[in-house]
């Protein structure tokens, strides 16, 4: 069985800014994204040890009024960074069935 | 205005030394001019607390940073710690292989060689016998090998009446999507060869408008930070707005005219911290020493700084009766602190109302593209 875990792509620099925001920074093409507060804390997740259901339960733990579809926003986000190349996935074998 | 936890950029002189002694330089003899490079070993480990810090570009000047023999591995130390840069050169010791491998990084986001004239008449005057042909050469060096190449003119007395034929050199000759100006301003060497170096009232408008019509002629492809062009759209302005009774934007009538220590740090060649290196008397601390997000984030001396922009103009005897006061920022006080010894006052050779004292006049504002 294989996991597959995202895993922030180590060249890009996360500037933490104002108000807990961040900007992710590309220093290979000079392209800077702006993350919300949410955004910066799944970021902080994308470690290699988290699968994106473990980032989802995280947030329902050490946030307010998380909304019932986090997940898929969660799911969204991590997808579109990996689309951008800010993150990868890790693919682990998992225990024989 | 809300600070960053870190600063953004860091202004590095990796060098004290050059091969050049221009005679307007702001480096030599000024308080940034100091003895003896740090090692290799000292850059890349600061380099490592600058990614610490999410740094993301760090500016290579001196002094003249090619003239380090271990100048690729700092590259590949600022490159390993996920930062872009730029580089500041006077061009003449650029060869093939530095260009290429400036190339290969992909970090670059230019190199900038000064260019004074359009023959070497104008420009070897201030820089030194054969160093136009040298500039040129590493200018086109940079190019062949792929490196984004920008030019920075500074105007002095002497290619005043050049700038025609350096705008058609840059623009239409090498075909440069533009280049930058400034002019020879007070600090440094400068202060010694204020004579030969600095721009006279009539130099100055002179410049004003020539570099306005050529804005114009080329499309908006001469830019400025400072110096004339600079003064010329900011002193139009000024005066539209005192004709006009309209506002300017905040700041005015404050010494707000600088914004670079709420985003920059510059160090000296020695390794001691500054706001800027136009404040390298203004010793912050040491890299590899002192952590530099306390230093950003608590020196009382970057405070002091920061608070500039809630000192009024009206506080300052020189600003007293003035035309111009709310509509003025007071500009660098780098240059305030050289010229009158506070940073904390507005800059003599920024005032408007002194140049039209003394003889100046505005360009026509037609002339404004």
């Amino acid at each position: 069985m294989e996991q597959k875990n995202p895993i922030a792509n180590p060249l890009i620099v996360l500037r933490e800014e104002f108000d807990d925001w961040a900007i992710l920074f590309d220093p290979d093409t000079g392209n800077a994204f702006g993350l919300n507060p949410t955004g910066v804390f799944i970021w902080k997740l994308l470690d290699g040890k988290h699968d994106t259901d473990e980032i989802v339960n995280r947030l329902r733990e050490e946030a307010d009024e998380v909304p019932a579809d986090a997940a898929e926003h969660a799911r969204q986000f991590i997808a579109s960074l990996e689309q951008q190349g800010l993150v990868g996935y890790e693919v682990i074998a998992g225990s024989p069935a | 205005m809300r600070l960053m936890r870190t600063p953004n950029k860091v202004d590095i002189a990796i060098t004290n030394r050059c091969n050049l002694r221009c005679r307007y330089c702001y480096h030599f003899e000024s308080a940034g001019d100091v003895e003896g490079d740090l090692s290799t070993a000292a850059w890349l480990q600061f380099f490592e607390e600058l990614n610490r810090c999410a740094v993301t570009e760090v500016t290579l000047a001196g002094g003249e940073p090619f003239i380090r023999g271990d100048l690729k591995e700092i590259i590949s130390g600022i490159v390993r710690n996920r930062m872009r840069f730029q580089i500041l050169s006077n061009g003449t010791l650029i060869d093939d292989e530095i260009a290429s491998f400036i190339a290969s990084t992909k970090r670059c986001n230019y190199v900038q060689v000064s260019i004074d004239g359009s023959m070497p008449e104008t420009h070897d005057v201030m820089r030194g016998k054969g160093s136009f042909a040298k500039a040129l050469q590493g200018l086109m060096t940079l190019r062949r090998n792929g490196v984004q190449a920008g030019v920075r003119v500074t105007i002095h007395r002497k290619n005043v009446h050049d700038l025609e034929g350096i705008a058609k050199l840059l623009l239409e000759d090498l075909r440069l999507s533009s280049f930058g100006t400034n002019s020879a301003g007070a600090m440094g060497l400068c202060r010694k060869n204020a004579e030969m170096v600095q721009l006279t009232t009539e130099d100055r408008m002179i410049a004003m408008e020539t570099l306005l019509r050529l804005t114009k002629k080329y499309n908006g492809r001469i830019n400025a930070m400072a110096g004339p062009l600079a003064e010329a759209r900011g002193w139009l302005d000024m005066e539209e707005a005192r004709l006009r009774g309209k506002k300017l934007g905040p700041g005015r009538g404050y010494l707000s005219g600088c914004g670079c220590y709420w985003q920059d740090l510059a160090v000296r060649a020695d390794g001691a911290v500054s706001p800027c290196t136009m404040l390298s008397h203004i010793d912050l601390g040491r890299i590899n020493r002192d952590d530099i997000g306390e230093i950003w984030r608590g020196h009382d001396a970057l405070k002091v700084l920061r608070d500039r922009n809630r000192v009024p103009l009206s506080d300052f005897a020189f600003c007293q009766g003035c035309e111009y006061i709310k509509y003025c920022t007071g500009n660098c006080p780098g240059l305030s602190y050289t010229l009158v010894g506070e940073v904390n006052h507005p800059s003599p050779d920024a005032c408007l109302r002194k140049f039209l004292a003394e003889g100046g006049r505005l360009p026509e504002r037609s002339l404004l593209c």
